[in-house]
């Protein structure tokens, strides 16, 4: 790959706005992330971080903005091309939105069987392989309400792995969680991140994203307001809002970073 | 009361084999019904405005008007308007199936609401069309949920699909009635055939109870 192809960011959104009647939750927000990336969104509930993301693979059809997967523009309209899309960008959600009706087995392996159209053993071989990598190797025929809320987060990362996805995106992944639960989750991310996956991660887990993030961004009722390394974000912002944010943080955790 | 158990005792036979007209009758229907039941399901959870539209119109009529009244309108009314030659049984599996289509449809659409949102998100997410997703991840959880209020649509059309009776269709009603009036036994005669309901209704009931736990989703609360 030369210096410039590298460069090139694998995930692009400008001007990506949504609106709820009057109400704009989204303002204009726009990045851009390259291969390897992990960007973590940082901000007060309500600031518009899921909506953000859940724009970007158009679960919520935004009012206004572009998205570029790969250079390649997507247009939410042509179905076939969505779906294509839809599977290359890897989703992880808050609530887990595991299948309740499938085992863990089969929530990693219906999306192999279903949309790739993988043969019945092709998928199940992989599904297993998934499972195995979140370390979940025991538990594969149990069902959703059989697992712990840290079971389920690791069998939806597997379930989006699986789909080999160019970008994961994972809209507050360990809120749901007890706090014994959390650790877990964050070893799988962070082994992601090692081997190089492309994450857009929204968190209140601030010590570890600063740990694992390439780049802070601190966004506030719809807009994204400050973006730049953890550490600067952190104790040195730019921006009053951001600083606000960061010390209450800090003061929070009872540290400095 | 002995000549009037004697008289039910000689014609059980025939009254039971009304059973066999009775249950097909109620095959038919509940599979009719089925069968239109759940695209109408989905059609007004998923489907444009019209499409509601349509279905909301097909729901008021077929609940909204007797069936007794529906029965004569296609019986004597629209088979003789079309010239159709069909028997009363058949009539009798359309019309019943028409009606139970319509409380099927609510049924199968309060179950298809009761499947949490994420649901369908998550199969988005993973790159499936909404009519994959339905197929695969909404209509099963939804189905399995329905299994107890379709049960009461089953003894429902079971006791409605006595009044085929009407049309000349020869189940368990028609058949007391026959007998009871050549012998004048209406009471005992009139109890053996709602016994006979009865013991159809548990016996249906039992079974959807076994469908109901053998496909209970784990863990499963609402």
């Amino acid at each position: 790959m030369s210096r410039t192809e590298a460069e090139k960011p694998i995930l692009r959104v400008e001007g990506l706005t949504k609106r709820y009647g009057s109400k704009e939750v989204l303002k204009r927000a726009s990045l851009a992330i390259k291969r390897g990336d992990l960007k973590v969104l940082i901000g007060p509930s309500g600031g518009g971080k899921s909506t953000l993301l859940q724009c970007i693979n158009f679960l919520v059809i935004p009012e206004e903005g572009r998205v570029w997967l790969e250079e390649r523009e997507i247009f939410h309209h042509r179905k076939k091309e969505l779906y294509q899309f839809r599977q290359k960008v890897g989703m992880i959600f808050q609530d887990f939105n595991l299948f309740d009706h499938l085992s863990a087995l089969d929530n990693v392996r219906i999306g192999l069987v279903r949309v790739k159209r993988l043969g019945k053993a092709e998928a199940r071989a992989r599904a297993l392989q998934e499972l195995e990598r979140v370390g979940l190797k025991d538990h594969i025929h149990k069902y959703p309400a059989e697992l712990s809320g840290g079971q389920k987060q690791r069998v939806s990362i597997a379930r989006a792995l699986a789909m080999d996805p160019s970008v994961m995106l994972l809209d507050e992944p360990t809120s749901a969680l007890d706090p014994e639960l959390i650790s877990e989750v964050l070893a799988v991310i962070k082994d992601l991140g090692a081997h190089g996956m492309t994450m857009l991660m929204s968190t209140h887990q601030i010590a570890f994203a600063s740990e694992v993030a390439s780049e802070f961004i601190f966004m506030e009722d719809g807009q994204i307001v400050e973006t730049g390394p953890p550490l600067k974000i952190l104790s040195d912002a730019d921006c009053d809002r951001t600083r606000e944010f960061c010390s209450k943080i800090t003061e929070l955790y009872n540290t400095s970073f | 009361m002995l000549e009037g158990l004697t008289i039910v005792a000689g014609a059980l036979p025939y009254l039971l084999g009304g059973c066999v007209v009775t249950i097909s009758v109620v095959l038919g229907a509940m599979a009719l019904g089925l069968a239109l039941g759940i695209p109408l399901a989905v059609g007004q959870v998923y489907g444009p405005r019209w499409v509601r539209a349509a279905i909301g119109v097909h729901v008021w009529f077929f609940r909204g008007v007797p069936l007794l009244v529906l029965l004569f309108l296609f019986y004597f009314g629209l088979c003789a308007f079309f010239d159709l030659n069909l028997t009363a049984f058949t009539v009798a599996i359309i019309v019943l199936g028409l009606i139970s289509s319509a409380y099927q449809s609510q049924i199968f659409r309060g179950g298809i609401s009761a499947i949490p949102q994420g649901q369908l998100k998550a199969a988005r997410a993973l790159g499936m069309s909404d009519a994959k997703a339905i197929r695969s991840i909404i209509l099963p959880q939804a189905l399995r949920l329905s299994v107890p209020a379709w049960s009461n649509e089953y003894s429902i059309v079971l006791k409605d699909s006595a009044v085929a009776y009407a049309l000349g269709v020869t189940d368990i009603m028609a058949r007391a009635h026959f007998v009871a009036s050549r012998t004048y036994q209406h009471l005992p005669l009139y109890l053996a055939a709602g016994l006979i309901f009865l013991v159809l209704t548990y016996i249906g009931l039992k079974a959807l109870k076994i469908l109901e736990n053998k496909v209970r989703i784990v863990g499963y609360s609402y």
